[in-house]
């Protein structure tokens, strides 16, 4: 498995403030892992310094073999990378159809490649039925997998999901665990996750990386993770 | 949230389909209505409704810019005067074979190069809302004054005259549309072209991207799009559509003056686009028609008092309407629809 993207000691401060202190942090093409930890850990800092909507105050970052540490939100985005935000951020006024759409439009495609692709999408993040509805009107979980979904039409290489089951259904969550397998799987995505359902990342079976205070605590399986004397007391609040 | 923000209007507003179709249907009857009006009619109403139509593609190229990309422009005046200017001069000067095509291209090209200056060098620091305002209102102030100020060539206050174009040049009077009639047979379908080609501009993905950035700019960004791009061009189709307008209303109207380009005007143009809708470029074109024939008629019925009884129209059609006239209509075309569907 080739390495698709790496850190190398990332570091945010916001006045006094140290979001994110020395993370280096790698993830290989087409795997699944999973970001946890307490509120304010930092973790939607981690994802936008990778997204390019904040830009850090030391260390660099890799995707593809290639510097981007400065290059712009737009420029990682045409490389591949794209994000889904904390609260689900869509065209609310298009229904689901002209949304997807209007993220395909964000790579060149052929006419017929285009439709065919956004069948695709449709057909696997369920919402087929839902083609013609529009997104104001969706569920709160229908709206995070529109999200999902544009970013799939859009032909993203690296998702990076912030918390996309909050809202969620518990029937709703286990779906999307299954989806963003299966994307790993059969479409060869790679996906990072951002989550606080301990169920949901134990059905994902993806490697885990715990942030607290910034730093990352430690990095391993679900189990292994649990395990750690530092994270119980994190989760337990023994601090 | 949005949801309940939307609820409250009652009914969810889509950019249906229908409704695009049914105003296709409107604006093909409008403008065979128009074509076979001079048959019917003559003199002053002959005379002068080239003129609003004319008002109608400059409140088209706010429409486009306003309703469509989300981005209000108070500087529409500058870009009309500008075109209008361009004509006169070209005229004046004698330039090329026909001087009038000149002063049509001068103006277009004026009115685009200028827009994606400005918006290139804004958009492209990422000036949005309220400061993009202030900026297009410094830009019809510095029309005004340098059109004042430069007298040697504009003739300052007084005007410039602009005389009616010809469509060929020799013999003279070959072609020529100095009648009401003729000039009224080159506005009118030149009015329904530019209206259909920015519909068909709508309906590009071009157009789809514009909408987007109305619709939720960061998202758009976060996609890989460069939305700075797009926003200059769409002022810069703006401009240039404003700018053709003004072109034709110097040549119309025999006059431009700088008042043409000033923030009055300007501010005129935003009532307009206001009043008939500004998600709907038929919406844009009718409500400028409308006020401006609206004033003309109070202005000889009440002359002391019609600016106060079309202030009073004005708010009650922004109040009753938020997306004016045109808005209310795609409602209750939806409302209808909705009813349909569900039994
Ligand atoms: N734009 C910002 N300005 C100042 N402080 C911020 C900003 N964004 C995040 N922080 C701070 O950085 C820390 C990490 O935040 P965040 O990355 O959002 O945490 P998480 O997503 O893990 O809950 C918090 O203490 C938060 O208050
Ligand atoms: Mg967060």
């Amino acid at each position: 498995m080739g390495e698709l993207l790496r850190t190398d000691g990332l570091t945010k401060r916001f006045r006094g403030i140290v979001a994110n202190d020395c993370i280096d942090f790698t993830i290989g093409l087409g795997e699944v892992r999973c970001i946890i930890g307490p509120n304010g850990a930092g973790k939607t800092t981690l994802i936008s310094m990778i997204s390019g909507h904040l830009s850090p105050s030391a260390g660099r970052i890799w995707f593809k073999n290639q510097e981007i540490t400065t290059r712009s939100v737009v420029r990682r985005a045409k490389m591949g990378i794209a994000r889904k935000f904390q609260t689900p951020s869509v065209f609310d006024r298009l229904t689901v159809h002209q949304n997807l759409e209007l993220a395909s439009f964000g790579k060149p495609m052929e006419v017929a490649e285009r439709a065919v692709r956004l069948e695709e999408v449709l057909a696997i993040t369920r919402l087929c039925e839902m083609r013609r509805t529009v997104a104001s009107t969706l569920s709160h979980g229908q709206r995070q997998w529109l999200e999902i979904a544009m970013l799939l039409a859009n032909r993203a290489e690296l998702l990076l999901l912030d918390e996309p089951t909050a809202g969620m259904t518990a029937e709703e969550t286990r779906a999307t665990g299954n989806l963003i397998r299966m994307l790993a799987s059969r479409h060869n995505l790679t996906v990072l996750i951002i989550e606080h359902d301990i169920n949901f990342v134990r059905d994902l079976r993806a490697p885990v990386t715990v942030l607290h205070l910034g730093r990352v605590l430690t990095s391993g399986s679900l189990d292994e993770v649990a395990a750690n004397e530092q994270v119980r007391d994190v989760y337990l609040g023994r601090e | 949230m949005t949801e309940g923000g939307i609820k409250r209007r009652g009914v969810v507003t889509s950019l249906g389909q229908g409704f695009l179709r049914s105003e296709t249907t409107v604006a093909i009857v409008l403008f065979a209505l128009l074509a076979g009006l001079p048959v019917v009619v003559s003199g002053y109403t002959i005379y002068i409704l080239p003129q609003y139509l004319l008002y109608g593609m400059l409140a088209m190229s706010l429409g486009l810019l306003w309703g469509f990309v989300g981005i209000l422009s108070f500087g529409q005046a500058a870009f009309f005067a500008l075109g209008a200017y361009a004509m006169g001069l070209s005229e004046t000067w004698g330039l090329g074979p026909n001087p009038a095509y000149v002063g049509l291209m001068a103006s277009l090209v004026t009115g685009a190069v200028l827009a994606a200056a400005i918006g290139y060098f804004l958009f492209s620091v990422d000036v949005r809302h309220v400061y993009f305002v202030l900026v297009t209102l410094a830009l019809s102030i510095m029309v005004e004054q340098i059109t004042v100020s430069q007298s040697q060539v504009t003739g300052g206050y007084n005007g410039m005259y602009v005389p009616r174009m010809s469509l060929l040049t020799g013999a003279s009077g070959a072609l020529s549309l100095s009648k009401d009639a003729a000039i009224y047979y080159f506005i009118l379908p030149v009015v329904a072209t530019v209206y259909s080609l920015l519909r068909w501009v709508l309906a590009r993905p071009f157009g789809k991207v514009l909408v987007g950035i109305r619709e939720n700019e960061d998202r758009l960004i976060a996609l890989g799009f460069r939305t700075p791009l797009y926003k200059t061009a769409a002022f810069a189709v703006s401009g240039a559509v404003a700018g053709l307008a003004g072109a034709l209303y110097g040549t119309h109207a025999n006059f431009v003056s700088p008042s043409l380009g000033g923030v009055l005007f300007s501010t005129q143009v935003v009532v307009w686009v206001a009043i008939g809708g500004r998600e709907s470029l038929l919406g844009a074109l009718l409500g400028a028609v409308a006020v401006s024939a609206l004033s003309t008629y109070l202005s000889a019925l009440i002359p002391n008092y019609w600016q106060l009884a079309l202030g009073i129209v004005f708010i009650a059609v922004i109040i009753a309407f938020k997306g004016g006239v045109a808005g209310a209509v795609m409602r209750v075309a939806e409302r209808s629809a909705g009813r349909k569907e569900h039994g």
